[in-house]
C-alpha cells in the first residue's frame, strides 16, 4: 500500500513581478516504511514539495493522497486534523514553544490531541526517554542544545503514534555530531515502529541515511532512486 | 493547572517590562476611577443631605398649588395637628410644621423685604440644621411669643443685634394688612450668604397671629433617618392625608429641589464621558500590546498551525494572556483604590479653591469618599470588560494565518 | 553632521512605518485623547464662561464703584454723586466701552395678593444698553423707555408669584436716607424673562429719575457700572478709573466683587491643566511601550549603526524623533477632530432636561461649548513636552546598548 501519492502536481508563487515555479507535473509514489530523502538546491521545490504532503499548502493542480485521504480536495480543518493526529512534523527551527519545558511542549501537543490529562505526564516522559532526553524532561528550550531541541520536536512529532513523519530541513542548525545522532534516531524510529519518513534536506550527511533519494531542481524531478544507505562514515 | 494557562500565564512575561507597563496602564486607570468616582458619590451624599438639612426636609405636606408660587394663600389648614399626626404615622420625633410670609422688616435704620418663617421650636430644631448654627443669643424655645432669630448678614444689613426690635409690615393671608414687632433672640451663622441673608424665623402661633393664618401653615416638614426611607414614608403619608384634603399633597426632596438631583445628573454625565475615554485609552494600550504579542508571534504560530493546532485555540491562547493580565490590573486596581478610599474616608480630602466651592453647593470643605463596593467596582470592572475587548482584533488576526507563510515569516 | 542629520530624518520617519499597525494603533491613541483634552476644555471653559458671564450681567460691568460703605451695607444712605471732573474723563476714554449710573436699592414689592423681597434698580435705559446689562428678552409689554418713565418691569417669575400681570398696579417700597419708609404706586408696564429664575425673581427695574425722586436723593446713584469688553483683562485698566475715582470711593473688579466668580476662572484653568495631565499620563504607558518595543525589535540594527561609528546621541536624536513624529500626527489628527466636532456645537448644547440643576450651578439651560486657541496650545504643549520626556527612557537605553552584544542578539 502506498502512504503517498502525487499526480501532476503544479504550484507557483509570485514574488515581487516574477512567477516563481515551485512544483511543476511532479507526480511520485512512496510506500509505507519508506525512508525517504529529497535532496536539491534551494528554490528547487522540496520544501513546497514536503508542504504539499503534509496539506500545509494545497497545490494549483494535481491530486494528492496520504493513506486513503485526497489531500487536494480537504477542507482546512480537515487537513489540520489530519496533521494533529496522523503525520508528524519536524522543522528546521523555532520548532518549540519557548516558555514551555521539554514535557510541556510534548503534554500540549498531546493535550490539544484530546490526550485526558492522567496519561500525559507518563506518556511525555516515555516519548522523551525513547529520543534519549530521559532525565532532561524539566528543561526549557533555551537549556537544551540544538540537537537536544531537535529530539525534542521528535518526542512531540512522534507522541501521537502517527505513520509518517514529514521533517524539512532537520539538521540545518546542528553540528555533524548532533546530526548524526538525529538521523540514528529517525532510523531506529523507521525501523522499530515502521514509520514512513520523507525528510527533506541539501546535507548530504543526511542523504547517506536514506534508501531512496529523490533529487530535485525547478521544481522538477530529476532522479529518483533506492540506494543502500551507508549512514554517516563516507561522508 | 492545564497547560494552555501555564502557556498563557508565561508567554505574558517573554516581555515583561511591556506586560508590567501595560497592567501599569489598568492599574493607573482603575485607581483613577476608583478615587474620582468614590469621592464624586462622597460629595453627591454630602451635597443632598445638607441642602435637605438646611430648609428642606426629606419630605413635606404641601397645598398642592404651593410649590411653584409660594402665594401666601396656598396653606395648609391645622399644620400643627396634621404634624402631631404624620408624627404617629411616621413613628418619628422630626416632624415640625411651618409657615412663611413675606415682609418689610424694618429695624431703626434699616429696612429689608424678608421671608419670615413661622416654626415649631422644638421639632424644627429635630428637622433643620439652622437651630444648631446659632452664633450668638439662643434659638427660639417653646413659649416665645414675639421672638425672633435672623441670620448674621441680614442682622449685618439692618444693623440690629440682640435684643434690639425689628418691626413688620406685610400683608396677611386674606389680603388684609399686617403689622408686629418681634425682638432679635439669636442670630444664626451658615457661613453660607444667601442662607444668611434670607433667615427670619419667629413662633408659628405668633406667625399665624400676624398674617391672619388661622391655625394654617404653609408645609409640614420631615425629616427621615435617610434617604432610602423616602419613598416609604411618602407613601405612608400619602394614606394619612389622603381623606384629609384634597387640598394637600405629598412632595419629595426630589420635587421640592428638582435641581439637587439634575445637578448631579448633569456632574454624573460629564464625568461618565471623562471616564470613558480614560477606558477607551487603556483599551488602546492593551490592544497595541497584545498586537504586538501577536505579531511578533507569527513563526511560533505558524508552527503551532503546521503541527495541526487549530486557529480557535490559539485565539483562545491569546484570549487567556489578555485575561490573565486583565486580572491582574482589576486585582492590584482594587486593591490600591480599596486602600486609597480607605485612606480618605480617615482623613478626608481637599484642594485649593475648594472652600468658596464648598460655600456655593453647600459642602463641606473636605470631601469624604463614599465607601461602597459598587463606587469601589465600577471603574475596575469596566477596564477590565474593555481590555478583553481590546484583544478581540489582535486574537481575529489568528484566522486569518497561513501556517506556510507565518513560517517564513521574520 | 549635518547630512548625518538630514538621512536621521528621513530614517526616523520610516522607522515610525516599519510596523504601521502599532503606528496606527497609538496614533489612534493619542488623537482620541488630544480630541478628549481639547473637548473637555471647551465644554469646561463654555460652562466658566456662561457662569462669569451670568455672573457679570448681574453684577453688572466689570468694574464697579461704589460708596466705601455700600458694600457692607447697601442702603441708600451709601449712595454717591454721578461721576463727574477726573472719574468722567477717565470714564469716557477707551478701552472703557459703556458706563452707567444706577440707584440700587433693596426693596418690598408689593401686590394685592402677596409681597416679596427684590432689589430695585433705578436705571438709565440708554446708558444700561450699551453696558449690555438690560434684561435679555421682554416677553410682555416692553422696557423702560427713557430715565423718567413712570412704570416697573418685572421678572416673569417674580410676576407670577406676585399673581399680579401686565398692566396693574403694584406698591414698591423702599427706605429713604432719613430711614423713612418711601413707597410708591407703579404700574407693571414689561415682564422680562431671564437666564436665570432667580435673576427674574430678584431684580425690578424703574426708571432712575423716578427711583432717584421716589427716595428724594437728588442726582445720586448707588454705583456706576463700567464695561471694557474683555473680562479676563480687566486688570489692565481697572487701576486707573481707581485712581481718578479718588480714595472716598471703592472701585473694585468683578473678580473682587464676586470671588466666587473669581476663583471659578482659575479652578478652570487648573483643572483643564490637571485633566490633560491625567490624559496623558493614561496615555504614556502605551507610548512609552510602543517605543520600547520599537526600539527591541531594532536591538540588532541599532547595534549594526553603533559598530558602524554612529553616536549615541544620534541614536537618542533618532528615537526622539520617531516619537516626535508620532506625537504632532497624533496632534494633528486630534486638533482636527476637535475642531471639527466642538465648532458645530458651538451654537449651543440644550441642556434644558437638567435646567434646575444647571441653575444651581449659576448657568443656563443651553451650554455653549468654547474651542480656545489657548486650550489647543496647552494641549499640544503637554502632549509634546511630556511625550518627549516620557520618551527618554527607551531612547537613553537604545543609545546605551552596547554594540557586540547588540549584533548577537538573535
Amino acid at each position: 500500500m502506498s502512504a503517498i501519492i502525487c499526480k501532476e502536481l503544479c504550484k507557483t508563487f509570485r514574488q515581487g513581478d516574477e512567477v516563481i515555479t515551485g512544483l511543476d507535473r511532479v507526480s511520485l509514489a512512496i510506500d509505507a516504511g519508506e525512508f525517504v530523502c529529497l535532496s536539491g538546491p534551494s528554490g528547487s521545490g522540496k520544501t513546497t514539495l514536503l508542504n504539499a504532503m503534509g496539506g500545509l499548502d494545497t497545490p494549483d493542480s494535481g491530486a494528492i493522497s496520504v493513506g486513503e485521504q485526497r489531500l487536494d480536495t480537504m477542507s482546512k480543518s480537515a487537513l489540520a486534523n489530519l496533521r494533529l493526529n496522523h503525520i508528524g512534523f519536524v522543522f528546521q527551527a523555532y520548532n518549540l514553544i519557548p516558555v514551555l519545558s521539554a514535557r510541556e511542549n510534548v503534554e500540549f501537543i498531546m493535550q490539544v490531541q484530546g490526550m485526558p490529562a492522567a496519561q500525559r505526564r507518563a506518556l511525555a516522559d516515555d516519548v522523551l526517554a525513547e529520543v534519549g532526553l530521559a532525565g532532561m524532561e524539566g528543561r526549557l528550550p533555551s537549556e537544551l542544545s540544538g540537537g537536544q531541541q531537535q529530539r525534542v520536536a521528535v518526542a512531540r512529532a512522534i507522541a501521537s503514534k502517527p505513520r509518517l513523519v514529514l521533517a524539512d530541513e532537520p539538521t540545518a542548525n546542528l553540528d555533524t555530531h548532533s546530526a548524526a545522532q538525529l538521523m540514528e534516531l529517525f532510523v531506529a524510529l523507521n525501523e522499530e515502529r515502521g514509520v514512513t519518513f520523507v525528510i527533506s534536506t541539501h546535507d548530504v550527511r543526511v542523504m547517506g541515511y536514506a534508501r531512496r533519494l529523490i533529487r530535485m531542481q525547478d521544481g522538477r524531478i530529476v532522479s529518483d532512486q533506492a540506494q543502500q544507505p551507508q549512514g554517516m562514515e563516507p561522508a | 493547572m492545564s497547560v494552555n494557562w501555564v502557556l498563557a500565564w508565561r508567554n505574558l512575561w517573554r516581555h515583561s517590562r511591556r506586560t508590567w507597563l501595560t497592567v501599569a496602564a489598568m492599574v493607573f486607570c482603575n485607581v483613577l476611577l476608583v478615587f474620582m468616582i468614590s469621592l464624586q458619590l462622597g460629595s453627591y451624599q454630602v451635597m443632598i443631605n445638607n441642602s435637605l438639612a438646611m430648609v428642606t426636609g426629606h419630605l413635606q405636606v404641601q397645598h398642592r398649588d404651593f410649590l411653584g408660587d409660594q402665594r401666601i394663600r396656598d396653606s395648609v389648614p391645622a399644620a400643627a395637628q396634621l404634624a402631631e399626626q404624620l408624627r404617629t404615622t411616621l413613628k418619628l420625633e422630626s416632624v415640625s410644621a411651618r409657615g412663611q410670609a413675606f415682609a418689610l422688616a424694618s429695624s431703626e435704620e434699616r429696612s429689608f423685604g424678608v421671608l419670615i418663617a413661622g416654626v415649631q421650636p422644638q421639632t424644627e430644631a429635630l428637622v433643620s440644621s439652622f437651630p444648631g448654627l446659632v452664633s450668638q443669643g439662643r434659638y427660639l424655645q417653646p413659649g416665645d411669643s414675639d421672638a425672633i432669630v435672623i441670620g448674621a448678614v441680614l442682622a449685618r444689613n439692618l444693623k440690629v443685634d440682640l435684643g434690639d426690635e425689628l418691626t413688620f409690615l406685610g400683608s396677611g393671608r386674606d389680603g388684609s394688612f399686617a403689622a408686629a414687632i418681634a425682638t432679635v433672640v439669636g442670630i444664626v451663622d451658615t457661613g453660607i450668604n444667601d442662607l444668611d441673608r434670607g433667615v427670619a424665623q419667629v413662633p408659628l402661633g405668633w406667625f399665624q397671629e400676624t398674617f391672619a393664618m388661622g391655625d394654617h401653615g404653609h408645609a409640614v416638614v420631615a425629616r427621615l433617618p435617610s434617604l432610602d426611607a423616602v419613598p416609604a414614608a411618602v407613601a405612608d403619608v400619602r394614606g394619612q392625608i389622603m381623606g384629609h384634603s384634597e387640598e394637600l399633597r405629598v412632595l419629595d426632596w426630589d420635587a421640592l429641589q428638582p435641581g439637587l438631583r439634575q445637578a448631579i445628573q448633569s456632574d454624573l454625565v460629564s464625568n461618565g464621558f471623562m471616564y470613558a475615554v480614560l477606558v477607551v485609552l487603556v483599551a488602546f494600550s492593551v490592544l497595541n500590546t497584545q498586537l504586538m504579542s501577536v505579531l511578533e508571534r507569527t513563526r511560533e504560530f505558524g508552527v503551532m498551525l503546521a503541527l495541526g493546532m487549530s486557529p480557535g485555540r490559539l485565539a483562545r491562547l491569546v484570549a487567556m494572556e489578555t485575561l490573565l493580565m486583565a486580572l491582574m490590573g482589576l486585582a492590584l486596581g482594587l486593591l490600591l483604590g480599596a486602600l486609597l478610599i480607605w485612606y480618605l474616608a480617615v482623613f478626608g480630602f481637599t484642594y485649593p479653591g475648594m472652600e468658596e466651592m464648598a460655600a456655593r453647593f453647600n459642602m463641606d470643605d473636605r470631601m469624604y469618599p463614599q465607601v461602597s463596593l459598587p463606587a469601589l467596582v465600577w471603574g475596575p470592572l469596566t477596564v477590565f470588560c474593555f481590555t478583553l475587548l481590546a484583544a478581540v482584533y489582535p486574537a481575529l488576526r489568528l484566522f486569518r494565518l497561513q501556517p506556510v507563510s507565518a513560517m517564513r515569516a521574520v | 553632521m549635518a547630512g548625518g542629520s538630514g538621512v536621521i530624518v528621513v530614517l526616523a520617519w520610516r522607522n515610525l512605518w516599519r510596523n504601521y499597525r502599532r503606528t496606527l494603533v497609538m496614533l489612534l491613541a493619542i488623537a482620541t485623547g488630544v480630541w478628549a483634552m481639547i473637548f473637555f476644555s471647551a465644554l469646561m471653559r463654555g460652562m466658566t464662561d456662561q457662569m462669569v458671564l451670568n455672573g457679570l450681567a448681574t453684577l453688572p460691568g466689570e468694574v464697579q464703584i461704589h460708596h466705601r460703605d455700600y458694600r457692607r451695607d447697601p442702603s441708600v444712605a451709601n449712595s454717591i454723586d454721578a461721576p463727574s471732573g477726573e472719574l468722567l474723563a477717565a470714564l469716557q476714554q477707551p478701552p472703557v466701552e459703556a458706563w452707567a449710573g444706577r440707584v440700587r436699592v433693596p426693596a418690598v414689592i408689593a401686590s394685592e395678593r402677596d409681597s416679596r423681597g427684590v432689589t430695585l434698580l433705578g436705571v438709565d435705559p440708554d446708558a444700561e444698553s450699551e453696558l449690555g446689562s438690560l434684561p435679555e428678552q421682554i416677553v410682555q409689554g416692553r422696557f423702560l423707555a427713557d430715565s423718567d418713565d413712570r412704570g416697573l418691569v418685572l421678572g416673569a417669575s417674580l410676576a407670577r408669584k406676585l399673581d399680579t400681570e401686565l398692566g396693574k398696579r403694584v406698591v414698591i417700597m423702599s427706605q429713604d436716607p432719613q430711614n423713612d419708609v418711601a413707597d410708591r404706586g407703579a404700574r407693571v408696564v414689561g415682564i422680562y424673562r431671564a437666564r436665570l429664575a432667580s435673576t427674574e425673581e430678584q431684580y425690578v427695574y424703574a426708571a432712575r429719575n423716578t427711583v432717584q425722586g421716589m427716595l428724594g436723593i437728588g442726582e445720586r446713584v448707588s454705583e456706576v457700572a463700567v464695561s471694557g469688553g474683555d473680562y479676563r483683562r480687566v486688570d489692565e485698566w481697572a487701576p486707573r478709573i481707581a485712581a481718578a475715582a479718588g480714595t472716598q470711593l471703592e472701585v473694585l473688579t468683578w473678580t473682587q466683587l464676586d470671588p466666587f466668580l473669581g476663583s471659578m476662572l482659575a479652578m478652570q484653568d487648573g483643572f483643564t491643566v490637571i485633566m490633560m495631565v491625567i490624559i496623558f499620563l493614561v496615555l504614556s504607558f502605551g507610548l512609552v511601550n510602543t517605543l520600547a518595543m520599537a526600539v527591541f525589535e531594532r536591538v540588532r540594527e541599532i547595534g549594526l549603526m553603533q559598530a558602524l561609528g554612529m553616536r549615541p546621541s544620534l541614536i537618542l536624536y533618532q528615537l526622539l524623533l520617531e516619537s516626535l513624529y508620532l506625537l504632532l500626527l497624533g496632534l494633528a489628527t486630534g486638533n482636527l477632530l476637535a475642531w471639527l466636532t466642538v465648532k458645530p456645537l458651538e451654537s449651543g448644547i440644550d441642556v434644558s432636561g437638567v435646567a434646575e440643576g444647571m441653575e444651581m450651578m449659576g448657568m443656563g439651560t443651553v451650554l455653549y461649548p468654547a474651542l480656545a486657541v489657548e486650550d489647543m496650545l496647552m494641549a499640544t504643549a503637554v502632549v509634546v513636552v511630556l511625550g518627549l520626556l516620557a520618551s527618554l527612557l527607551p531612547a537613553w537605553r537604545a543609545a546605551r546598548l552596547d554594540p557586540v552584544r547588540a549584533l548577537n542578539k538573535t
